[in-house]
């Protein structure tokens, strides 16, 4: 028995060193979902001019993700599609203001079957069913809310809206169908969208800009790696990426 | 009622195959454990089909294979007692009575539900559940229910098997006054020779799926009696008891019985064993036998290696055995006058 | 209550709607594949018998997966029978009653069986024997025998419905006041970083709403023992 107990630790002690030891080049994100394809990108173009490096990204929505954080989850970069969740992980002093930087822009879409006849933000009430991303915690549900109240037609969408839990299940939901149509980033229907398309860009005047703020953790100011991809996140070489993927830059 | 049955029916390695027609009140199915009565009790009533054949009641065809005839259980209109009284445990004992009653179209009924209860005496019983009813007490419900179903035939699966001696002749009665008062034939299913002769006229003997013989169930006992030790049993209704010193002094037709065991009920059903009779040529001065009676022999038969007399006594008729010597001796034959002596210990009282 | 939402008491209204509707709507099923199982031999019994029991020992999320690709606007049912009937089953209440039911069948089938099995056969016979025609049968001697297991299979398919999140999400969808129930508002919540004190607070209802369903399960069971 004791043999045993031993053994195993002893195995498990070299595990854990062999991890710490590889962790050593790893760089962990948390990104927005919408984020998805650019992020990889341009984790992807970092990593091959910078051998050793791994980047082990986490897409999903961005209050689940500062969640996460605020838990414990390792993460060395955040990408947020709002400031409300950078700033809760500012107050709770888990990202320093002077690591934070805008990356991108973004617009708010209804995007839907190409037969569905709406024009407008107005024209939605009428719908029977409306996917938007769960504004407790998706910050595109978030703006998307936003414009209902600004509108005047929250009240007539009650009962109405299908909560996603993050952007790009909003969009899953507008495939398949089931719903009417979905609230979803530019962005997002133009890379992935296959039976959708945008029906009506949702006017600026009744949401807040849609900014994604990133920024590094105090574990990822810590690491050179870390740091360094921030920087190459604001430099010119990634500003065309973005510009590429369709993300406004200012 | 008559009753024509001829089927055949494969259980595993059981293969059932009779054919035989019976007219009566009163028939019995006797047979070893295991000999198919239950089955064909099952097939009779519906509840088992049948491979091929055909089934007949009173003139109705209840199953005709080749015709394509297969009456429902339901529409037989048959009552069955089990062995055991499966009485409906979510019901009173009323509500169990009343179960086949309810479903007996109203011009059917011709067996009152008052008349039931009196005869069964279980008036008491109504209102009560079943589960703390006594063994008898439930049987004699579950025959008040399958009487009240307003059957046409009466279906009795070894209804007596599963109660004590003292209990069995106590039910016993229960049975025949219903059905007699009521009119209901039965068919009584049983491996005991001593309740056929109780409660049969004539017994169809089912050995292995297949029926050996149709007789009488004294025929059986008296077939049997050389093969039993016991003997045959002579069962002798006795009425009003005195108490005589150690003994009971009962009534037995015209004349009396001493017996050692006995109650102060006023009848009482006793058994008597053909070996406990002695015969004596003349009358023997003293003999410490209680029970010394004159009789006149009607007539002999043979069993086994054994002679069985049947004995005209002054109360009534018994049955005695002795060895073929003993008979050649005694120059025993129809008409001969003999003594027989019984010991008071040899009468068993049943009921 | 203290800081339950309009939403929040919405959510617990559709629970007890969406449990209480699949277990009513189960129960003659539940009692018909029961019976079939128990008195009828037909070829095919252990198909069904598999069938019954598959929702036991799958994942929810792939029975809502499944449900959603039948009944969906693409699916075989949803196409071909649904929408030219104009019926609309994906995200609506009874899409989640529909996940629940299916969720629970096994559980209600399983409970009336072990009952219904447990019936002395005599009984039946004797019941035929004095008259009584199947559906007679059924209503005045298998439903009160095995009416322990029939209240049994509901509670336990009640407290299930209660609790059922994987297929409910998927086929019904998280609609705040139409299909968001207990389980579902719970788990927007604890993705929410702001909602802990709420995901709390309806964590406590819905252990609340299970000890009332047991102890009363408890109690039903005791009641019937005695009157027997």
């Amino acid at each position: 028995m004791k043999g045993v107990v031993s053994g195993s630790f002893l195995v498990l002690t070299i595990l854990a060193l062999s991890v710490s030891l590889s962790c050593a080049a790893d760089v962990n994100l948390s990104v927005a979902a919408s984020l998805r394809e650019v992020v990889t990108e341009l984790s992807d173009n970092f990593a091959k001019k910078n051998p050793g490096v791994k980047f082990l990204n986490n897409f999903g929505g961005s209050g689940a993700l500062a969640k996460q954080i605020e838990n414990g989850a390792p993460a060395d970069l955040f990408f947020s599609a709002n400031t409300e969740w950078m700033d809760y992980l500012k107050q709770r002093r888990l990202v320093e203001d002077k690591n934070i930087a805008t990356f991108a822009y973004n617009v708010l879409v209804f995007a839907g079957k190409p037969d569905l006849k709406v024009s407008k933000l107005q024209d939605v009430a009428r719908l029977n069913k409306i996917a938007i991303g769960s504004p407790a915690s998706v910050p595109c549900g978030q703006y998307t809310v936003e414009a209902f109240k600004n509108a005047g037609i929250e009240k007539q969408l009650e009962g109405k809206l299908v909560m996603a839990r993050d952007v790009r299940e909003t969009l899953v939901y507008a495939e398949r169908g089931e719903v009417d149509g979905a609230f979803v980033y530019k962005t997002d229907v133009e890379e992935i969208a296959k039976s959708v398309k945008i029906l009506f860009v949702v006017p600026q005047e009744y949401y807040s800009r849609v900014s994604y703020p990133m920024g590094l953790t105090l574990a990822g100011g810590k690491k050179a790696e870390a740091v360094a991809f921030f920087t190459f996140l604001r430099s010119a070489e990634a500003k065309a990426v973005l510009a590429k993927h369709g993300f406004p830059i200012k | 009622m008559k009753l024509r049955v001829a089927i055949q029916k494969r259980l595993g390695n059981f293969f059932l195959d009779t054919d035989f027609s019976v007219d009566g009140e009163k028939v019995g199915i006797f047979g070893p454990s295991g000999g198919g009565k239950s089955t064909l009790v099952g097939l009779i009533a519906g509840l088992i089909r049948p491979d091929t054949g055909s089934i007949t009641l009173d003139g109705e065809t209840l199953f005709d294979g080749s015709a394509g005839i297969n009456t429902r259980t339901e529409d037989r209109h048959m009552g069955m007692v089990f062995q055991r009284p499966s009485l409906f445990p979510h019901l009173s004992v009323k509500g169990n009575l009343l179960y086949g009653y309810k479903r007996c179209a109203p011009e059917k009924r011709k067996i009152a539900f008052d008349d039931v209860v009196e005869v069964l005496e279980i008036g008491k019983l109504l209102e009560r559940g079943v589960k703390h009813l006594s063994g008898g007490e439930k049987q004699r419900v579950a025959i008040g229910r399958a009487v009240l179903r307003n059957p046409r035939l009466l279906l009795l699966d070894e209804p007596l098997s599963a109660l004590d001696d003292s209990l069995k002749f106590h039910i016993v009665p229960f049975l025949k006054n219903v059905c007699e008062a009521f009119r209901i034939p039965y068919l009584f299913i049983s491996h005991s020779l001593l309740e056929m002769r109780i409660m049969t006229d004539r017994t169809l003997h089912l050995v292995n799926g297949r029926i050996v013989e149709e007789t009488t169930a004294e025929d059986l006992v008296r077939k049997h009696m050389g093969q039993s030790m016991a003997g045959y049993m002579n069962l002798i209704r006795l009425s009003e008891p005195r108490q005589v010193d150690a003994l009971y002094a009962y009534t037995w037709g015209d004349g009396q019985l001493l017996t050692a065991s006995g109650d102060d009920r006023p009848e009482g059903l006793f058994e008597l064993s053909s070996t406990d009779i002695m015969l004596f040529k003349s009358h023997p001065e003293a003999i410490s036998a209680r029970n010394l009676l004159k009789c006149v022999v009607v007539d002999t038969f043979e069993a086994g290696n054994r002679i069985g007399i049947n004995l005209d006594c002054s109360g009534g008729r018994l049955v005695a055995e002795v060895v073929r010597q003993a008979a050649d001796e005694l120059g025993i034959t129809a008409g001969v006058e003999v003594y027989a002596a019984i010991k008071a210990t040899a009468f068993r009282k049943l009921s | 209550m203290l800081g339950f939402t309009p939403a929040d008491y919405s959510a617990m209204y559709l629970s007890l709607k969406v449990a209480v509707t699949a277990t009513l709507l189960s129960l003659p099923f539940g009692f018909a594949v029961a019976y079939l199982m128990t008195y009828r031999r037909f070829r095919g019994r252990i198909a069904v018998d598999v069938a019954v029991n598959l929702p036991l020992t799958l994942p929810p999320v792939v029975i809502g997966y499944l449900l959603l690709i039948l009944l969906g606007h693409n699916g075989p049912i949803g196409r071909w029978v649904l929408e030219p009937l104009g019926i609309k089953l994906i995200f609506t209440w009874k899409a989640a009653v529909i996940a629940t039911a299916v969720v629970g069948f096994p559980l209600m089938v399983r409970s009336i069986r072990t009952s219904m099995e447990a019936i002395d056969l005599r009984l039946v016979h004797v019941s035929r024997l004095l008259g009584a025609r199947r559906l007679d049968r059924i209503i005045t001697v298998i439903v009160p025998l095995s009416v322990r297991g029939i209240i049994a299979g509901s509670v336990l398919m009640f407290a299930r419905g209660l609790g059922e999140f994987g297929a409910t999400i998927i086929v019904a969808g998280n609609i705040p006041g139409v299909t968001q129930t207990i389980p579902l508002a719970i788990y927007e919540y604890v993705s929410s970083p702001k909602g802990d004190i709420m995901a709390l607070s309806l964590c406590a209802v819905s252990i609340s709403i299970s000890v009332v369903v047991l102890v009363f399960h408890e109690w039903l069971g005791r009641h019937i023992v005695r009157s027997d």
